[in-house]
């Protein structure tokens, strides 16, 4: 422990901590229930129709036993994790991705529309409802990446791999958290939403141009699962920050608000 | 090696959350409160819209068969093998005017061609030419009274388990420009496989309101006699009445 001595600071507000908190779960039921939407054709198309020529990822199951993914032509036995997998009533069967990894926890299309279609509704108005709050108290110019934050990406970078001795100067957020955060929160996030729009009949109907820059339904189906994946990589990097940065301040200062630099 | 199994697989179902979401999902409170996203989806995108049409190079020649299996008792054997001439569309209900409409009365009332995408619920998607009568022009004959609520459909393939297929539409969807009664798919009759001798088109919702083998159509003031009362066969086993998501 150092002797220099550390400051309390007030980082995150009630609605920030609450935001954060039903996002967690709503992210959690999203990518479940999106899992099991999923399963009941498990392909994605670059097309507008189906099209098995303009096949991306098709995981499936050619006999039993047999568990096979196949991505951009390339067949990839993957028995027990994908196509032939656990069906979570105790034994295994043709299920693209394992029961454990969907919600409900077995075979239910219409149960994982519900939760997927409830959760997407809590999501987006958990999101507007901090984008405009936020707003409006001035709190997303200190997170939103700006131009002068680019150059001290890499430095802020080289502190990380411990090539620099002394993080770049910032303010509550660092660069690379503000790159990260601008990503997901005002691009990524919002295209997740969009693209789950984009791929039904009845947004077709009403906005056709929405489906069509996508390029048409299954496209839109591939974008809606690709941003899935790029959520849970941030996911994945954003648990493993909060473990390395010092677990117990992120903690709480995402439970009380208070963060002790 | 018992025991080891036994500890996996309640390892599995753990991790799995099954019986938790099991018991979740079988939770009246919770499914009530889930549901209400269909109001508000309803509310919000509503069925006005137009689907998109294509060109006939964008037509699946060979259009996927879906849904149930193909009908196979005795009485569809027999329609079939006369062509359909015995086939009479029964339209009745809450009408002024109940008919029973042949496959040429039927022709004869209007015709209109769409080239339109079916969106299984599944996630495929199939794109066909499909011909027939508008489903207004039939409820237009037919005068449906005051009270008139749904437009419900009853179908003679049958789930394996003796249950005969039924959808429904509201009156608004029921007389959209798009709701249409094909009796043909890519410039040839419907054949029994894709719903012969009349099927629904409803190309702005998800394809199981688009019932195959259309026997009757009843026009009522409320779902709630129809079959559990969700207004469909795929809505009383928890799917959306409202598909245009």
């Amino acid at each position: 422990m150092s002797d220099a001595p550390r400051s309390w600071i007030y980082r995150y507000p009630l609605l920030v901590r609450i935001s954060h908190w039903v996002w967690l779960v709503a992210f959690f039921v999203l990518v479940g229930s999106g899992l099991q939407i999923f399963n009941a054709s498990p392909n994605l198309d670059a097309s507008d129709k189906s099209d098995p020529a303009r096949r991306v990822l098709a995981i499936g199951s050619p006999s039993d036993g047999h568990g096979t993914t196949t991505l951009f032509g390339r067949t990839f036995t993957t028995t027990g994790a994908l196509g032939w997998t656990s069906d979570g009533m105790g034994g295994r069967g043709a299920h693209a991705f394992p029961a454990w990894t969907t919600i409900p926890g077995y075979q239910d299309l219409s149960g994982g529309r519900r939760w997927h279609l409830f959760f997407a509704w809590i999501a987006a108005l958990c999101w507007l409802v901090w984008l405009v709050v936020s707003a409006f108290r001035g709190k997303l110019r200190d997170m939103v990446l700006r131009v002068s934050d680019i150059p001290k990406l890499w430095p802020m970078q080289a502190y990380y791999l411990k090539l620099r001795a002394q993080p770049p100067p910032y303010g509550i957020y660092n660069p690379l958290q503000k790159a990260a955060y601008t990503a997901v929160l005002f691009v990524i996030a919002p295209l997740v939403v969009i693209t789950g729009l984009a791929l039904s009949p009845g947004i077709d109907a009403i906005a056709h141009p929405l489906t069509a820059i996508f390029g048409g339904r299954q496209f839109a189906r591939l974008w809606h699962f690709a941003g899935m994946l790029v959520l849970l990589a941030f996911f994945a990097l954003h648990v493993f920050q909060v473990f390395t940065q010092g677990l117990a301040n992120q903690m709480r200062s995402m439970i009380t608000g208070w963060y002790q630099r | 090696m018992r025991r080891r199994l036994f500890i996996a697989s309640s390892v599995s179902a753990l991790a799995g959350c099954g019986p938790i979401s099991a018991a979740l999902n079988g939770n009246d409170g919770v499914r009530r409160a889930l549901a209400s996203a269909e109001a508000l989806n309803h509310a919000l995108i509503g069925t006005h819209g137009l689907a998109r049409e294509y060109g006939e190079r964008d037509v699946d020649r060979h259009f996927r068969i879906n849904g149930f299996a193909t009908p196979s008792d005795a009485h569809y054997a027999d329609l079939l093998a006369s062509k359909f001439a015995r086939y009479r569309l029964i339209v009745d209900g809450a009408v002024e005017r109940p008919a029973a409409f042949s496959l040429s009365r039927l022709d004869g009332l209007a015709r209109q061609t769409q080239i339109t995408r079916h969106d299984c619920v599944e996630g495929w998607s199939a794109i066909g030419k499909w011909s027939g009568v508008p489903l207004r022009v039939v409820l237009d004959e037919v005068r449906p009274r005051d009270y008139a609520r749904y437009v419900v459909f009853r179908c003679m393939d049958n789930d394996g388990a003796g249950t005969l297929y039924y959808e429904s539409l509201d009156l608004h969807q029921a007389r959209h420009p798009q709701a249409l009664l094909a009796l043909r798919l890519n410039d040839a009759p419907l054949d029994a496989d894709h719903g012969a001798p009349v099927r629904l088109r409803v190309p702005t919702q998800l394809g199981y309101k688009s019932a195959k083998w259309i026997a009757r159509i009843e026009v009522v003031g409320s779902l709630a006699r129809v079959g559990g009362g969700q207004g469909g066969y795929w809505e009383d086993q928890g799917y959306e009445w409202y598909a245009g998501i």
